[in-house]
């Protein structure tokens, strides 16, 4: 890995099903129909789907490490800073609601 | 402006003859060429194994630093 610092390793990695791979994937496949026919250009199809699929492996990894990094330091701020973030008292609605006078 | 009013205008400002050495043919579908469809289906073999290994090698670093099983 080039870009994923060696903290990212200890991340789940994403299954070999995810949702960059397929966006990706269809989008060679569709590039591989665009340049040609459906039927004829199967090796064509084959490859630039599989060059999708491995790039959004790949991409789908870099997004689930820099989403971990800013929910890391999200948290850490949270617990430097807790007043900031109190729980606010819960008031059920009989509370806040007015009486209900009808005016005809 | 047509096209064939610019052409036209063309052949008087280029009086030199000039021919381009590019051709281009259709692309012929009967007669495949094996050689860059073993290629594409080649690479793409290569490039799925090489997927699954990087995913088998993510999964067994992720279990080790977790020290999960």
């Amino acid at each position: 890995m080039g870009w994923i610092p060696d903290e990212g390793k200890g991340l789940p990695p994403p299954g070999v099903v995810n949702r960059n791979s397929f966006w990706l994937g269809g989008m060679g496949w569709c590039a591989a129909i665009m340049n040609g026919n459906v039927l004829s250009g199967v090796h064509r199809q084959v490859l630039l789907t599989t060059i999708g699929w491995f790039l959004g492996y790949h991409l789908t990894k870099y997004e689930n490490y820099v989403h971990a990094k800013l929910d890391r330091e999200m948290n850490e701020y949270m617990k430097l800073h807790p007043d900031d973030f109190a729980p606010k008292e819960k008031k059920t609605f009989a509370e806040i609601v007015e009486p209900f006078i009808p005016v005809r | 402006m047509s096209v064939t009013g610019l052409l036209a205008r063309s052949f008087f400002v280029h009086r030199v003859g000039s021919r381009s050495v590019f051709t281009s043919s259709k692309r012929d579908t009967n007669s495949p060429n094996w050689l860059r469809v073993g290629l594409a289906f080649g690479s793409s073999v290569f490039l799925w194994s090489l997927l699954f290994k990087q995913h088998s090698d993510d999964v067994l670093e992720y279990k080790l630093r977790n020290n999960i099983n």
